[in-house]
């Protein structure tokens, strides 16, 4: 085989890296495989034949989830917490670090310093007195604490990402938009946002995908069934239904096709926003 | 005289030039733009910090009783709580193993897919997809590869004539917290993968084909070239897979509870059951935990990044 040289592998044999790499498809792939075909089975037909294929195929199951397992209940509690904190931790989170990337102030650096800590502080440090602190206002077991602690903690990421980014954007075109007369906040949204255009969608994603997922702060600040959140209701519904394996599978489906679906479209931006704080 | 002074005033300003200006802001400014990610970051990650540093050293009950108690909870979990040890070593295994196998397992896909394995842009992709799914989502997938009578694990095992291995695999102290550690891998290689791919495409390639040149084996090659060349990524990845590891909650929670036996309990999952389902009532204690283990791994992470860079300055 004529491995191109400068790729430097020529020497690796071409047949066990197949293999492996064969295997290792399968070894990601297939659950999620499996776990999409019990989607489509009754609990009766998958303690059958665990592995079967969804012959017939019971759509009807992901109404059944949707209306009798609660599931569209957790459905759109996710999606509301979720798109409000993205869309209230990119505006903040923007706005914060345009001021920092372009206005030389005094503080500045302390400011910087402050939010980018977050980087490093563990939920666990913060789980319980935000538990303490949610009681004291009233806002323990609400959508609306929930996504308070999610903007306060994803903050320290966005800035961080966004920051970098902004810093990058020539001063000069900042120059001629204050000459032109362009004010403090026309500048920010006429120039900065469409050209940091490309972060934005970076941290959208990442925030998106994180949040989507969360579980610990949900399972400790909300306990309502009615409030859960998908992980939660998930979680909930394994542990209470543990044999009705064919509509647990359903409800992992309804988590997973929001996420699949973008990923379809738009892998590469996710890979990206994925791997924002990783890769420099 | 008038027209000179506006004159002046008119130069000064040119002279003072639109860069400083555009650099400036009024504090009114400032505030508009920094005040909401402060003030809700104050309130909501900054605070409670410092209250957990504050409650570490009260006894916090029910109904606003806050005793103050020093240094207790720190001995008392020191000294005289064998599941906190329990706890920090298996926390300890897991965090070793894993982040070892997050390194070196996520280079080796990374290097599959760069010596041109066939669809490898596609296989990327598709490498990647558990990285996007919840701890939640991955854990029951992997209860259930686990179960013992119709799991995957059990059905590969008798298919492949190694039927006697079949085991429960949750269910025995011995094999629960390592076929934990094999889901959350399953969940986190694509993650190493990917950043070790980026960092591959930007090596200069004159340096491989100089080595493919001196007829360099493809292990002397990863050993001798490309591990140094990747040092960076490599220290990376290490811390940042270092302190996920140190804070596993969320798939251990769902998979095994931290049972059987404490033998997957965690210091994330003990935090947790002291503060919401022992019936001590006590945040103060969990919190304690909390404090102590941050201390522990900033201190890792900088011994971790002093050591790294340091032997980077004995070699170059």
């Amino acid at each position: 085989m004529m491995a191109p040289m400068q790729l430097g592998f020529a020497r690796v044999r071409r047949l066990p890296l197949v293999l492996f790499v064969i295997l290792y498809t399968v070894v990601t792939g297939g659950p999620l495989l499996w776990v999409a075909t019990m989607s489509l089975r009754t609990t009766a037909e998958i303690f059958k034949d665990p592995y079967g294929l969804p012959s017939p195929a019971h759509w009807e199951k992901f109404a059944d989830a949707w209306t009798k397992s609660n599931y569209g209940t957790y459905f759109w509690n996710s999606t509301i917490v979720v798109v409000i904190a993205v869309v209230l931790v990119t505006a903040i989170g923007a706005m914060a670090a345009h001021c920092l990337a372009r206005y030389s102030f005094r503080g500045n650096r302390l400011v910087r310093f402050l939010i980018l800590t977050g980087l490093v502080l563990p939920p666990q440090l913060v789980i319980l007195a935000l538990f303490q602190i949610l009681l004291d206002i009233n806002l323990y077991n609400t959508l609306a604490g929930l996504i308070l602690v999610y903007v306060a903690t994803h903050i320290a990421m966005t800035v961080y990402i966004l920051e970098g980014f902004f810093a990058q954007i020539p001063q000069d075109l900042f120059d001629a938009a204050r000459m032109d007369g362009y004010s403090d906040f026309e500048i920010f949204w006429r120039v900065t946002m469409p050209i940091g255009a490309p972060a934005i969608f970076t941290t959208v994603t990442l925030n998106f995908i994180v949040l989507w997922n969360e579980f610990l702060f949900a399972v400790v600040l909300l306990t309502d069934d009615d409030k859960r959140t998908l992980p939660l209701g998930l979680m909930h519904f394994t542990g209470s239904h543990q044999l009705d394996v064919g509509m647990a599978a359903t409800g992992l489906m309804i988590a997973m096709l929001p996420i699949i679906a973008i990923y379809a479209f738009f892998s590469e931006t996710m890979i990206k926003g994925m791997t924002a704080g990783a890769v420099r | 005289m008038s027209s000179s002074g506006w004159l002046s005033r008119f130069a000064r300003r040119n002279l003072a030039g639109p860069e400083i200006d555009a650099r400036r802001a009024g504090l009114g400014i400032l505030v508009i733009f920094l005040a909401p990610a402060l003030l809700v970051y104050a309130g909501f990650t900054l605070y409670p910090v410092v209250r957990t540093f504050y409650n570490a050293f009260h006894t916090i009950k029910p109904h606003g009783v806050v005793e103050f108690v020093g240094f207790s909870n720190f001995t008392a979990l020191l000294l005289t709580d064998p599941v906190f040890w329990k706890a920090v070593a298996n926390t300890a295994m897991f965090t070793i193993v894993a982040t070892i196998v997050d390194v070196v397992g996520g280079l080796l896909l990374a290097l599959c897919l760069f010596a041109r394995a066939p669809l490898a842009p596609l296989l990327r992709v598709v490498w990647f997809t558990p990285v996007l799914m919840s701890y939640v989502v991955v854990g029951i997938i992997w209860v259930w590869i686990y179960d013992y009578d119709w799991g995957l694990a059990n059905a590969v095992l008798r298919w492949v004539g190694l039927g006697a291995f079949e085991q429960s695999w949750l269910g025995h102290p011995s094999t629960a917290l390592w076929s934990v550690l094999v889901a959350h891998e399953w969940k986190w290689l694509g993650f190493n993968m990917i950043v070790f791919l980026a960092a591959l495409h930007a090596l200069p390639s004159e340096v491989l084909g100089a080595a493919e040149l001196d007829n360099c084996g493809w292990f002397a090659k990863l050993v001798y070239i490309i591990a140094p060349m990747l040092r960076t990524t490599i220290v990376n990845l290490l811390v940042l897979s270092f302190i996920g590891k140190m804070m596993v909650f969320d798939l251990i929670w769902v998979m095994t509870g931290g049972g059987p036996l404490w033998s997957t309990e965690t210091v994330s999952t003990y935090v947790y059951k002291r503060a919401f389902e022992w019936n001590t009532f006590d945040l103060g204690y969990p919190s304690a935990i909390a404090v102590l283990w941050f201390i522990i791994i900033l201190a890792f992470i900088a011994i971790m990044t002093r050591l790294l860079r340091q032997r980077d300055r004995l070699e170059f």
